[in-house]
């Protein structure tokens, strides 16, 4: 198999081509929602909705277990809180403090940064595969989500693991040769590039929608949100 | 049955604060773990997510290209009658629409509202649970849901004001406060309107009620139908502008509150300056300023808590007026139930559930949940804000055979009145 | 061209029988004998397969066999790879192997020019066709033909006429290899390497721009010693010298590990000598021996000497994206102006949709 022509081809036109879709579909997805219409709220305020705002935005940032809101929240779940938790934060790092992927960036961008060690990285990558392990399992056999689980959801989580899985496959020279791992670890991420758009996991771009109307209703009423 | 009509008014419901909602959803499921129904019996129907199923599934085949194209491949399938009546009885009779999804939610998803859009459709559908609708159309032709018709009602005013000797100021023109009470307090706790009486004399409030704008509760609104949520209000808004006062007031009943307050300047014309306020607040206002003054201890025996009413707390705010009540009232006898305040459980009679039948074995089940935070603290005596708790929490004791005391904290301020 | 061993070569040029030992067991550490290849495959007779070392066994198949004639064909090239390995910093060795072929043709090197030497050329395959070596520099224009000719015959028709008579086929530096730095966009003259176009029989790459000095003759050394080419990798290149990659032995790599970079050349890292990753060094895919062998007879190599490596022994490494990108960044990725036509497209697409549903919207009728 010719990995490094295949490699060529996942590094340049196909990441290309993911990218402009990405782009694309997430303005599409963007102008779809945001163009059906939005009524003015007449009704007078009690309290402040930009308050309610800040802190339901806050809420989402402010998330360590001690916290009251995240007890009440997570309680019941503490499988949702510690893995859909560990799997954020460490895509977080992985995607902007790790240094292979913050060149990509600068590529992209013109801007670079500074970058965590590669074992501290490493460490999350481990421990945000293992969340995501946990999260499929969860979704097997949770009551609740077998219900609601779809073929998109199976989907959103495989498109997202691929990246993860190869990626550190890759760190690690875990299958020779490097450019199979580089390869498979491209096409992963561009098929995720692609996905992203059409499916739920654009939801970080519709986080800033429910977050600021949850904020803004709660503050109307001048409860904390 | 016109299932089209559901379909309809899910499309007509669908703009943009619906639709980023439904795509913000991630089906994480943890919405599951706010509900009370689903906590009581843990059937996962009752999810939020689950209950908004058809609107997102209308939204995503009508409104979606993808949803399109699987419509017609057949991979999805259309909703058909029997989804509506599948749904129609969980969005009746499995939730009370007090939003604590809501506030669980790590996407901030307003479920509450969203399914109270399900209950419009359904509405229109002509898929209401029959318990309900009679009591929907009582209150269109006799403009009350519990029979409280005018001579009814004229009567029991009389009767009240003579029983408890108060004046209830009726019909005043240039009064500043219109006060509408509900029928259940009218029917169920008569002692809850002499109660208010006495309080608002004591206040020195120009008040009145209304014989047209008497009654405060709104089953259209918890039928979800738009035509009569706007009818009953409307009759309310009438009597007001006839009179001229300069405010409304909500006696203790929350989702009217949540109608009047909150949603009615969104869907009609409500008349421009009218102050809608909850007597919760007004107590707290008045114990504030010092217009009333209370016995302090006058209620210090046993262990006092307090119940907070979705729609008057969580959904309305008055948070710390009972709470600055209880204070004086029961200073050493007063305890937290947990969770409480904004993250406090529905007692499970609300949302129009207490009129369905059908839906008891539902609301005792949940009702379990409200008695293990009771049990948890001691507690002997309960005080809320709202009627429709206390009728379900009276009720649910009842059945329960438990040794609590249920009061209305109105009362309570009226009997410790110095 | 003479008969005799290349011992007795040696010996006739000075070098003692002691000397001569230890070069072989240089030799032997070049090649990265510590395990024998299978010795009946090496068609080494009987006698010397109870040999106790590698360097003994070397010496022995040296001292035994006689000298292999060698044709040097230069098509696209800029000579490095002949420059590099006539200044190599270890004549004795080198020069060891060497002499032990026989270059009978070298464009840059012999003396002779013109028809005299293309003549001594087609005698040379003749006489000992099937037996030499074919070494081949710098890429084979397919494209524009004309850009190489020699003796008014296209380098395409001078390399397969060569490496018919040929026992193998060695190709040395990038451009032989995989087309070089004439292969790189746009490629003009149609640049490919020799096993594009040598397909019916082995050719062993040695790459780089240039290629190893001994890198070059340690393979050489392999098929003098042992009649057969070492164990090659998915590129043919010889895996002794091209198993592992630059990332894999650099003396840098607890400096990547511990993420200290140098972000600009002669800043602070750069002076203190931390890894180069952030400036573009290729080593994490580039298999080569320069971490470990190193250059000028293993005195140093780019990324101690302070510049991040190119890739230089990979193929197309001239595209590979730039030589200060990261390793990690893609290789082509879209413009301003085509995201911002994707982002209108969508948003257009979008809006139609929405507009749609809007009219859908209003004209739903419920009583």
């Amino acid at each position: 198999m010719d990995w490094k022509g295949t490699l060529e081809f996942a590094r340049g036109p196909f990441f290309e081509v993911a990218l402009i879709v990405f782009v694309g579909g997430m303005a599409y997805r963007l102008m779809r929602v945001v163009l059906l219409g939005w009524s003015r709220d007449r009704v007078p305020s009690k309290g402040s909705k930009l308050k309610g705002v800040v802190i339901s935005f806050l809420k989402g940032i402010v998330i360590w277990p001690f916290v009251p809101w995240v007890k009440n929240t997570f309680g019941k779940k503490p499988v949702m809180y510690l893995a859909g938790g560990l799997f954020h934060f460490g895509l977080f790092v992985i995607i902007f403090l790790g240094t292979p992927h913050m060149l990509v960036w600068k590529s992209l961008t013109g801007y670079g940064w500074t970058t965590l060690p590669l074992p501290v990285v490493d460490w999350l990558a481990a421990v945000t595969i293992v969340a995501m392990a946990a999260l499929f399992i969860n979704r097997l056999v949770d009551p609740v989500l077998k219900l609601i689980t779809g073929p998109a959801e199976w989907l959103n989580w495989l498109f997202v693991f691929l990246p993860m899985v190869s990626g550190y496959a890759m760190t690690h020279h875990l299958i020779s040769p490097y450019e199979m791992l580089f390869s498979l670890h491209m096409i992963a991420v561009n098929v995720m590039l692609i996905w992203i758009p059409f499916s739920r996991i654009s939801h970080f771009m519709f986080y800033f929608f429910s977050k600021t109307i949850h904020g803004a209703q709660f503050g109307k009423r001048a409860v904390t949100p | 049955m016109n299932t089209q009509h559901a379909l309809d008014t899910f499309v007509e419901e669908t703009g943009g604060w619906v639709a980023s909602q439904l795509e913000a959803c991630t089906r994480c499921g943890i919405c599951a773990e706010a509900c009370h129904f689903y906590e009581a019996t843990g059937n996962p129907e009752f999810a939020p997510v689950w209950k908004v199923e058809l609107l997102k599934r209308t939204y995503e085949q009508r409104f979606t290209l993808s949803g399109k194209a699987k419509l017609a491949l057949g991979v999805e399938k259309r909703i058909t009658d029997a989804d509506i009546a599948a749904w129609s009885k969980i969005v009746y009779e499995a939730c009370t629409m007090c939003n604590k999804c809501a506030m669980v939610c790590p996407m901030g998803i307003q479920l509450g509202p969203i399914i109270h859009d399900v209950r419009t459709a359904m509405s229109n559908a002509g898929v209401v649970p029959e318990d309900l609708m009679a009591a929907v159309n009582k209150q269109v032709q006799e403009g009350s849901p519990l029979g409280a018709t005018q001579s009814v009602w004229e009567q029991r005013m009389e009767w009240i004001a003579d029983e408890w000797e108060v004046e209830i100021p009726t019909d005043v023109k240039g009064a500043d406060t219109l006060v509408v009470f509900t029928s259940i307090e009218i029917m169920k706790f008569p002692e809850n309107i002499a109660a208010i009486a006495k309080i608002l004399h004591k206040g020195g409030e120009k008040w009145t009620v209304s014989s047209k704008g008497r009654e405060v509760v709104n089953f259209g609104f918890y039928e979800g139908n738009s035509a009569r949520t706007k009818l009953f209000m409307k009759r309310l808004f009438d009597a007001a502008v006839e009179l001229g006062v300069k405010r409304l007031m909500v006696t203790e009943c929350g989702h009217a509150y949540d109608a009047l307050r909150w949603t009615a300047a969104n869907i009609m014309d409500v008349p421009a300056g009218l102050e809608i306020v909850h007597i919760a607040g007004v107590l707290g206002d008045y114990v504030r300023t010092g217009r009333i003054k209370l016995k302090k201890g006058a209620f210090d025996e046993g262990t006092v808590t307090f119940h907070d009413a979705c729609k008057i707390q969580r959904r309305g705010s008055h948070i710390k007026e009972p709470r600055e009540i209880l204070k004086i009232l029961a200073p050493n006898s007063f305890k937290e139930m947990s969770p409480s305040r904004e993250q406090s459980i529905c007692c499970g009679g609300g949302g129009g559930i207490i009129a369905i039948k059908e839906a008891d074995p539902l609301r005792y089940a949940v009702f379990e949940l409200k008695m293990d935070q009771l049990k948890n603290i001691g507690a002997t005596t309960v005080t809320m804000t709202c009627s429709n708790c206390r009728l379900q929490f009276t009720d649910s004791v009842e059945h329960f055979h438990l040794d609590v005391k249920v009061r209305g904290l109105s009362q309570m301020v009226a009997d410790a009145l110095e | 061209m003479s008969e005799e061993t290349m011992y007795q070569h040696l010996r006739r040029e000075g070098v003692t029988r002691r000397d001569f030992v230890k070069i072989c067991g240089l030799l032997a550490g070049a090649m990265g004998l510590n395990t024998f290849p299978p010795l009946r495959s090496s068609g080494l007779p009987q006698s010397l397969a109870g040999e106790p070392n590698p360097g003994s066994l070397v010496a022995r198949a040296l001292a035994s066999k006689p000298r292999v004639p060698v044709l040097w064909l230069e098509f696209q090239d800029c000579a490095g790879c002949s420059e590099a390995l006539t200044r190599s910093q270890s004549p004795t060795l080198i020069d060891l192997v060497l002499s032990k072929i026989s270059v009978e043709y070298h464009e840059t090197l012999s003396a002779a020019s013109g028809f005299q030497l293309e003549e001594n050329k087609m005698e040379i395959m003749k006489k000992y066709a099937g037996k030499y070596l074919l070494v081949v520099e710098g890429s084979v224009p397919t494209g524009a033909p004309e850009y190489c000719f020699i003796g008014g015959r296209s380098a395409e028709e001078l390399l397969l006429e060569a490496a018919k008579g040929a026992a193998a086929v060695i190709a040395t530096g990038n451009c032989a290899t995989f087309g070089g730095i004439p292969k790189a966009k746009p490629n003009p003259t149609g640049a490919k390497g020799v096993s594009e176009i040598v397909r019916d029989k082995p050719v062993v790459n040695i790459s780089g721009c240039p290629a190893i000095p001994e890198v070059f003759t340690g393979t050489l050394a392999h098929f003098i010693v042992f009649g057969a080419l070492p164990e090659l990798d998915r590129l043919n290149r010889p895996l002794a010298f091209y198993g592992n990659t630059i990332h894999d032995r650099c003396l840098r790599r607890a400096f990547y590990e511990a993420g200290k970079f140098a972000l600009s050349f002669d800043d602070e890292g750069a002076r203190k000598g931390w890894c180069l990753y952030k400036l573009g060094c290729k080593g994490p895919t580039t298999y080569n021996a320069c971490a470990s062998m190193k250059w000028d007879g293993g005195l140093s190599f780019p990324v101690q000497s302070g510049h991040p490596c190119l890739g230089c022994s990979e193929p197309n490494f001239w595209d590979g994206g730039g030589f200060y990108q990261g390793q990690s960044t893609p290789l082509s990725k879209p413009t301003l102006t085509a995201l911002g036509v994707a982002a209108a497209a969508g948003a257009v697409v979008g809006a139609a949709v929405a507009a749609t549903n809007r009219s859908t919207k209003k004209h739903v009728t419920i009583e």
